[in-house]
């Protein structure tokens, strides 16, 4: 069963603006990337999925339900943290994640002790009794995170969780995200614009561009090593290259860096041999990997895309 | 102390699932109108969330007192107040109540955007709109029944023969507890009406207050400066007249004071009116947030 299917799923605002162009996709659980440009849909899709918007064609399930009909059920299973703020100021953030608990159907006593269970989690302790209005940005985004997971769902969508973060509430929101996903095993759709932090906690990703699925697969496949080699040298990077040629191997100048092609393990020798012999100061020697940002360029180099 | 006789540690006991009971929409709609009904008073909320409800509150309970103690010293036939004419007289006070408690109830979760994070829960739009709407009125009907019922037993408890006014007063008890429910009703749908349009607490509170308390002089001036249909329609831009009259035409007895007295309409009419507007009222709450974007 796939955690979430879509099959031509399309969402035009009025007639000018189209968020979602004839989107089809099925993922497997696990904690997977949503990656894509500000405006190239993600939310929009996250929102159908919840059924907080009516595809206007195409359809989508999640968990096998089917988003048009059984909303209120998937709602019940889904835990969904907003891109934007959505904190009442005037409650503590132990009243108000008690509260959204109930509104997912937990028992008033049952509700009270999930609370303190994920608020420990996300690592809000003293502060949790105090008005949410004195709280930080990675305070606040704890509280959407624990508000989300409250009621044990079997799906997350995180939309955008490291917003308005600094680096050090980035790492911890992550960290979050990654344990959420490994340790407690849920499911989780995480929603980013940035690359990198895709990268780190993600195993499957989804990219879309303008709408459209770019590109599905799991993350190794988008950065598995590839036959190339960057040899990076402090000068003389034409005079490396010419020797490399000479030696019969292709390689080819980009600024300081030499790129040799790989088809076995000879051209490490060759490439040692022959620095050593013209005396350069190499910096570096390392395997190019494919990168995630390639997607993104019109002119994808067929190497990164390719690889699988 | 050494380390080794520490006797508390923390654990870290990991993460736990939940295989309780979920109890679904129902209970959810149940909860959120408790919440509601909490947050109209100000409960579990800072200090000024509580001055205008309470604050109001005691103003719309106090004449009751005091008139109370008024009719104990000099006698029964002293009472400023009766089950009548009370709420009537009483209206700025309810009309002040929604339009500081309704854009309370509705405003906040507009302007915070805490409306995406309840319909993404297992309560449906629809359910958020009843359990706001029940809140409101409940509140109203605390603010406007408490008085009533005040009245009701000071004046058995005040009088020499307690089985006799028992007697008496059984008859008002439909007054006691009808006109309050009435009340709650129609003002509560309105304002809540107007209050759901608007993230802007100041834009809602000011339409309110339009409504009840400029619309009470407008529809006083009207009945008795002008003649015909003006005299007999005109008095209605102000809730309360048709509300009055509706009070009038099911539990009897008229209001001097009301420009329902000196209209020539039927009372049946008033009924009609507020069947209409309070279904429209809600109507339309329910149509906002079916429509909103969450």
């Amino acid at each position: 069963m796939p955690l979430i299917a879509t099959q031509s799923l399309t969402k035009r605002f009025g007639s000018a603006v189209t968020a979602l162009d004839g989107l089809t996709l099925a993922v497997e659980p696990g904690i997977i990337g949503l990656v894509g440009a500000n405006g190239a849909g993600k939310s929009t899709l996250i929102k159908i999925l919840l059924g907080l918007l009516e595809p206007t064609e195409g359809s989508a399930t999640v968990l096998d339900l089917d988003v048009r009909r059984d909303g209120s059920r998937i709602r019940s299973l889904v835990g969904y943290m907003p891109e934007h703020d959505c904190l009442p100021p005037d409650l503590s953030a132990t009243e108000f994640v008690t509260h959204m608990a109930r509104m997912s159907g937990l028992p008033r006593a049952a509700a009270r002790e999930r609370t303190a269970d994920v608020l420990r989690h996300v690592g809000l302790y003293e502060e949790r009794y105090r008005p949410i209005s004195g709280y930080s940005t990675g305070m606040k985004q704890r509280v959407k995170l624990a508000q989300a997971l409250v009621h044990d769902p079997r799906l997350l969508l995180l939309d955008e969780p490291t917003n308005g973060l600094d680096p050090a509430g980035r790492d911890e929101m992550l960290e979050l995200v990654r344990r959420t996903g490994h340790e407690f095993g849920i499911a989780t759709v995480v929603a980013s614009h940035l690359l990198g932090e895709i990268e780190r906690v993600c195993t499957f990703l989804l990219a879309v561009d303008a709408g459209r699925l770019l590109r599905a697969a799991p993350l190794a496949s988008f950065t598995e090593r590839t036959g190339t080699l960057i040899v990076e040298v402090e000068e003389g990077s034409d005079r490396l290259a010419g020797r490399l040629a000479d030696a019969g191997a292709a390689a080819e100048v980009d600024g300081r860096t030499v790129l040799v092609d790989l088809p076995d393990e000879r051209p490490y020798d060759l490439v040692r041999d022959v620095v050593a012999e013209l005396g350069l100061a190499l910096i570096r020697i390392e395997q190019r990997r494919g990168r995630l940002e390639d997607l993104f360029r019109d002119d994808a180099p067929t190497e990164s895309t390719d690889a699988a | 102390m050494p380390p080794e006789t520490t006797t508390s540690e923390i654990y870290d006991i990991g993460y736990r699932g939940y295989d309780g009971p979920r109890l679904g929409r129902a209970y959810a709609t149940w909860s959120l109108f408790t919440s509601s009904l909490r947050a109209a008073f100000g409960l579990g909320r800072p200090t000024r969330a509580k001055i205008a409800p309470w604050g109001l509150g005691a103003v719309a309970i106090v004449p009751a007192a005091v008139s109370l103690a008024i009719s104990a010293s000099v006698g029964p036939d002293f009472s400023p107040f009766s089950y009548d004419d009370f709420l009537w007289q009483m209206q700025a006070i309810f009309g002040l109540f929604v339009a500081a408690q309704a854009p309370e109830l509705v405003g906040g979760d507009q302007r915070h955007r805490v409306l995406a994070l309840y319909f993404s829960h297992a309560l449906e739009r629809v359910d958020y709109a009843i359990a706001k709407l029940g809140a409101m009125v409940a509140a109203l009907l605390i603010v406007m029944g408490a008085p009533m019922l005040l009245l009701w037993v000071g004046r058995i408890l005040g009088s020499p023969d307690l089985a006799g006014a028992l007697g008496d007063e059984l008859g008002a008890l439909p007054q006691v507890i009808g006109a309050p429910l009435l009340h709650a009703l129609g003002v509560g749908a309105v304002a809540l009406a107007i209050a759901a349009f608007t993230p802007r607490r100041a834009y809602a509170t000011g339409v309110i207050i339009a409504l009840f308390i400029v619309g009470q002089g407008v529809a006083e001036a009207v009945a008795r400066g002008t003649r015909g249909p003006l005299r007999d329609y005109g008095p209605l831009i102000n809730p309360f007249v048709w509300l009055d009259g509706t009070r009038d035409w099911l539990l009897g007895r008229s209001v001097p004071d009301s420009p329902v007295a000196s209209s020539g309409l039927a009372l049946s009419t008033y009924g009609l009116i507020t069947a209409i507007v309070v279904s429209l009222a809600i109507g339309l709450v329910v149509w906002r947030y079916r429509r909103i974007t969450a």
